[in-house]
């Protein structure tokens, strides 16, 4: 098949552009091989400013986790990101707030963010997070959120 | 013809009022944007120096006494509405609201996914707008998102999947589509085609409109080693709905397409010999983030008012 300027519609090789497209965003974002032909230099570059442009993507949603981070916030985040697809912002942040409570590093007001995003929503590390409907309390690093119909209060702050 | 019309929240009456669709193809090419002012409840196409419309400088953008056009990220509003309250009382004002798209992938090599087809028509008709814009890129692939705009092969296979999927996507959306080239850090290794026959032949055989970023032609330029001054010239600039104009930062032997840093002179200095060899219709400015104080901000928009020769909007 093709159009009336001749041009093949995307049929038959469009299984190989699938997979080379595919190969590349392993390249970019899952610590996948650098696929034959391309520059190593000029993929990396790209590779390093969607870590970057991620990291500010994530402080949006995550602006206390940032902020409490300071300016290590963006060796933190792309040391983590690096290697790991984006399951989107609201969830990167959510995964890094809990390994950084697991190592003990998750700094106060990131604390204070995780409790009240946790007594909101119930999230499982898997799927989308869900909004809660019964009543919750969320600890964490001394931090206590409460949520009640929907709104949430920090009814202690974290440990300083 | 060009109309306002109060009350653009109604609806429209769905792709048969689409001024492009699967068959427009080369008979539209060209023209297909001057379709836009036809759209029932549609505000005018995109005219003078505009700005990027962001939650955060909402209040800045609201308060430019003669803004008649902005951007919108379309995958922030919701179908249904309403728009967010800054957004809205710009509808309200007439200017017209151009959404955005980001995510539709649409340099995929799988097709397009049409519930965000949907949404991007669905918000098209939310704000009324007179056309929509989209990328020549791909941002996911095997299931795993990119999180942001990849270049494609410039090969003939690429330019048939965009092809493909711009005409999926015009045979839903309400008005003309509107596609911009990205700036690309790296190339792939079996280009074919130079970047403005990759870019042509997209535009002939879909009838889409150009949305032409002068910071990435600068960027790309400036990465590949080449001239873009040469580029320029072989760009089919009679076809540009509009253009983005966007800051950017040198970082590691690399110019990076940032939007979080001061226009650059060389940027604005394009914009002129854009300007020179053919006027596009409007300039936006895209700033998404590390918002400068107001004054600086509103000095970037009558620097590119001062170079394209529009009148100034704040």
């Amino acid at each position: 098949m093709s159009d009336d300027r001749g041009h093949p519609a995307p049929s038959g090789r469009s299984g190989e552009l699938a997979a080379r497209q595919a190969e590349l965003v392993a390249t970019l974002v899952a610590g996948g091989p650098l696929p034959p032909g391309f520059a190593p230099g000029p993929v990396d570059a790209a590779r390093r400013a969607l870590l970057r442009k991620r990291a500010g993507d994530v402080a949006r949603h995550w602006p206390l986790l940032a902020a409490g981070l300071g300016a290590a916030w963006p060796a933190t985040f792309t040391g983590w990101a690096a290697g790991r697809p984006t399951n989107g912002s609201l969830r990167d942040g959510w995964d890094l707030a809990r390994e950084l409570r697991e190592r003990g590093e998750l700094p106060p007001l990131g604390a204070e963010e995780l409790a009240c995003r946790e007594a909101a929503s119930r999230y499982d590390g898997a799927g989308a997070p869900r909004r809660r409907r019964l009543p919750a309390l969320a600890r964490t690093g001394g931090a206590v959120a409460v949520q009640l119909a929907g709104r949430v209060r920090l009814l202690r702050p974290a440990r300083r | 013809m060009r109309r306002r019309v109060r009350g653009r929240m109604r609806r429209m009456t769905g792709p048969g009022t689409a001024t492009t669709g699967p068959d427009a193809g080369a008979a539209g090419a060209g023209r297909a944007g001057a379709g836009a002012g036809e759209v029932a409840g549609a505000s005018p196409g995109p005219a003078g120096v505009g700005i990027g419309w962001r939650p955060e400088i909402g209040g800045f953008v609201a308060d430019l006494p003669g803004l008649r056009f902005v951007e919108v990220v379309a995958e922030t509003l919701a179908p249904h509405g309403p728009p967010p309250a800054g957004l809205a009382e710009l509808v309200e004002r007439g200017v017209t609201v151009v959404p955005h798209g980001v995510k539709l992938s649409l340099g995929g090599a799988e097709p397009v996914d049409p519930a965000r087809v949907s949404h991007l028509a669905r918000v098209a008709e939310l704000v009324g707008a007179p056309l929509v814009s989209e990328h020549i890129a791909f941002v996911r692939a095997g299931g795993v998102e990119a999180g942001h705009l990849l270049p494609l092969p410039r090969s003939r296979e690429a330019v048939a999947a965009v092809v493909a999927n711009v005409r999926r996507a015009q045979a839903e959306l309400p008005v003309p589509l509107a596609l911009e080239p990205i700036a690309a850090l790296f190339d792939w290794p079996d280009d074919e085609l130079d970047e403005a026959d990759f870019l042509t032949e997209i535009l002939d055989a879909t009838g889409a409109t150009l949305l032409l970023d002068i910071a990435n032609v600068h960027a790309n330029a400036r990465n590949r080693g080449t001239d873009p001054l040469a580029l320029l010239d072989r760009l089919p600039l009679g076809r540009v709905a509009y253009v983005h104009v966007a800051g950017g930062a040198e970082q590691g032997g690399f110019y990076h397409d940032t939007h979080t840093h001061p226009v650059p002179p060389v940027v604005l200095d394009l914009v002129g010999e854009l300007c020179a060899r053919h006027r596009p219709p409007a300039l936006l400015l895209e700033r998404d983030g590390h918002w400068p104080p107001a004054p600086e901000l509103r000095a970037e928009l009558d620097a590119i008012a001062a170079a394209s020769g529009y009148p100034v909007v704040t």
